[in-house]
């Protein structure tokens, strides 16, 4: 009988649940004893990687640069979904703020998510230092730290910042870009009242992270059988679904380098650690 | 610089007021791989199109500016929306793709697969619907080639049990009390039967497979049909102020049988074939020998309804027994075993039979009554020889159809 392979996931929402139900079966239906264990946060989740108690984890970017910087790189990425591959942050403006570039929100009230969220908060911040604008000195910052420890998974600060800036509340703002493409596509944007300016450049988000000393061949095969999922075969389509995916994917690593950089220049870890 | 396989243009329309539907068309048109060109006045398309194209999973190729325009380019990705294998476009206007289409609708599969669900035949059924559990699936047992003429016929038959009754002759009609409560008894022994006639096929609709729909349709008026007849019957028993009269456990035994049959075919027979076939004779009957112009007004419309049951019915056995060798023995067996589990039944409810005594004889008077019972008797026999004629319609032999003829139940249905 081949050793149990537990993975950790953030419980963010009821349906994570029944994802991981299905996520099971599907495993399980390929002779591999897969099973999972939630967590109500990412910093539980990281203790219970690094102690052992789970072997893979279900991770934000965030929570994977905590777990790399608590390990010395000794760490690895299993996989990740297609749509944590050029993740970007977009920048939204009220319509009648003037705003059109970033240069334009000098002085103005900007509207930032979570402290813990990757897009909503750590690097939209990022990003606006890296182009002359500091979220300290410059403008002024209203933040929404709603569902922390959560990294930002439930949206709803990021519906904050959107709602804050329809009623006039706050200039601009910083949401994911699937936040942005869903509220857009369910048409809850008020096209009067909100637009998008800027696209940040692309980053990675989430991952399944393990630690190297647990890497072995049972992993590796666990890796394999994942990426086995098809979103064209109806079976699987639900779990893909639900989980936000057309494809399971490969690692790519330099897409975590602004996240890296982002909680080096801004202290991230020594504020909030 | 990126060739575009399509070009969509978009004016300043965005995501929030329809753009992703124009565009999402114009994608699954493409082939995986191949570049859709979206032109634009919108200054914001970019940030909002390249979020929605991740979301969707078709690449973004990049943007840039053309006279003041945007121009942006996005590939088809590999995801499919909708599974199917049919490659047929229901878009595609070439006449041979239509001609296709057309006849999948035509198409009758000699056995329905229950994962097209409720989607009707020739639809492009996506990969991953639930099974249902149809389990009438086989064309030989669930149609028939004239079932969509039979439907087209009971559409334009349907009548009104409200108007299309003269009511209004009812109150210069004078009945005697007798014939009266004789007429509230039969109109009682008339609803629950087409109580039978309703609950028969509206149990088998579920079960039989939506891709043999000219059945389905026709069943439905079947079942249609009867509700107006209960609903006719009653008001006849009422509007008098006689009301409703006796309704007998042997009548409720014999009804409950044909409910409780697993077989669709088997219980299509015993219900409409031999049960309501009985029945065009009786209301036959209460038509001639009615007391009043609404009876018999009620009793000839219910029977014209009766009729095309019975014929669709005969119909459907015809084609079934021409298709499955074993089928009139099962049938045959079907009738035999009803018999022997209505064994203790051995006439009808005595009050409906002397209801149709006194009716024919025009009263209790005792020199009219022979003529009654003389009456009744030949109705009997009429019965008998019209269910033979039936029987051997379908194919079986003179001796057989005496046999299942004569066991059939007294009840008549």
């Amino acid at each position: 009988m081949p050793k149990k392979i537990t993975v950790g996931a953030v419980a963010y929402d009821p349906k994570v649940v029944t994802i991981w139900e299905l996520i099971n079966d599907f495993f399980r239906a390929r002779e591999i004893p897969n099973d999972y264990v939630l967590f109500s946060n990412y910093e539980a989740q990281v203790d219970a990687l690094l102690s052992g108690a789970i072997d893979i984890a279900w991770n934000t970017n965030l929570a994977y640069v905590r777990v790399h910087r608590r390990t010395n790189g000794l760490c690895k990425v299993l996989a990740m979904r297609d749509t944590d591959v050029a993740f970007t942050t977009v920048i939204i403006a009220g319509t009648n703020t003037g705003i059109a570039t970033l240069g334009d929100l000098k002085g103005k009230r900007f509207a930032i998510g979570s402290r813990d969220s990757g897009q909503a908060a750590i690097l939209p911040v990022y990003f606006l230092r890296n182009n002359g604008i500091d979220s300290e000195r410059d403008i002024h910052t209203i933040r929404f730290d709603l569902d922390v420890g959560k990294h930002g998974d439930t949206g709803t600060s990021e519906a904050a910042v959107h709602e804050a800036i329809t009623r006039g509340e706050a200039d601009a703002g910083a949401v994911g870009d699937q936040y942005w493409a869903r509220v857009l596509a369910e048409g809850r944007v008020d096209r009067g009242k909100v637009k998008a300016i800027w696209t940040s450049p692309p980053y990675c988000h989430c991952n399944f992270t393990v630690l190297d000393k647990r890497y072995g061949k049972d992993l590796e095969q666990w890796t394999d059988v994942l990426l086995q999922m098809d979103y064209n075969d109806p079976a699987h389509r639900q779990i893909m679904e639900m989980e936000g995916l057309k494809r399971w994917v490969r690692p790519e690593l330099a897409g975590y380098k602004p996240l890296f950089e982002a909680v080096e220049v801004l202290g991230y870890f020594n504020q909030s650690a | 610089m990126l060739t575009p396989n399509a070009v969509c243009e978009t004016a300043s329309l965005s995501l929030s007021e329809g753009l992703d539907v124009l565009l999402s068309r114009k994608l699954d048109k493409l082939s995986p791989g191949q570049i859709l060109e979206i032109r634009s006045d919108d200054a914001s398309i970019e940030h909002d199109l390249r979020a929605w194209a991740r979301l969707t999973a078709h690449p973004w190729r990049g943007m840039r500016t053309e006279n003041g325009r945007f121009v942006c380019f996005i590939e088809r990705g590999a995801a499919q929306r909708i599974i199917t294998s049919n490659s047929i476009s229901a878009t595609d206007g070439e006449l041979h793709a239509r001609r296709m289409v057309v006849e999948a609708a035509g198409r009758i599969p000699p056995a329905a697969e229950p994962e097209t669900g409720f989607s009707p035949r020739g639809a492009v059924v996506e990969k991953g619907s639930p099974r249902f559990p149809f389990d009438v699936v086989d064309s030989a047992q669930a149609w028939n080639p004239e079932a969509s003429d039979f439907y087209e016929q009971a559409s334009s038959a349907q009548w009104n049990a409200a108007t299309d009754i003269p009511w209004n002759a009812m109150s210069v009609a004078c009945i005697d009390p007798e014939s009266e409560r004789c007429i509230c008894q039969l109109m009682t022994f008339l609803a629950e039967n087409e109580f039978a006639a309703l609950y028969v096929p509206a149990k088998w609709i579920p079960r039989i497979h939506p891709h043999f729909v000219e059945t389905i349709l026709f069943l439905s008026t079947q079942i249609r049909d009867e509700a107006r007849h209960i609903d006719v019957f009653v008001k006849r028993a009422l509007v008098n102020g006689g009301g409703l009269q006796f309704s007998s456990a042997s009548t409720q035994r014999s009804l409950k049988t044909l409910l409780d049959r697993e077989d669709f075919l088997e219980a299509s027979f015993l219900l409409s074939v031999l049960g309501e076939g009985t029945f065009l004779d009786l209301l036959r009957f209460i038509e001639v020998h009615a007391p009043d112009p609404v009876t018999a007004e009620i009793a000839r419309r219910t029977r014209i309804d009766e009729a095309r049951h019975v014929h669709f019915a005969l119909t459907h056995m015809k084609h079934a027994v021409a298709s499955d060798g074993a089928l009139k023995r099962k049938l045959f067996a079907a009738a035999r075993e009803r018999a022997s589990a209505l064994a203790e039944v051995k006439t009808i409810n005595p009050l409906v039979e002397e209801s149709l005594v006194i009716l024919a004889a025009g009263g209790l008077r005792p020199d009219n009554l022979p003529k009654g019972v003389r009456a009744v008797r030949n109705l009997y026999a009429t019965m008998h020889e019209n269910r033979m004629k039936r029987l051997q319609l379908i194919g079986f032999s003179p001796s057989d159809s005496e046999n299942l003829s004569h066991s059939h139940t007294p009840n008549f249905m």
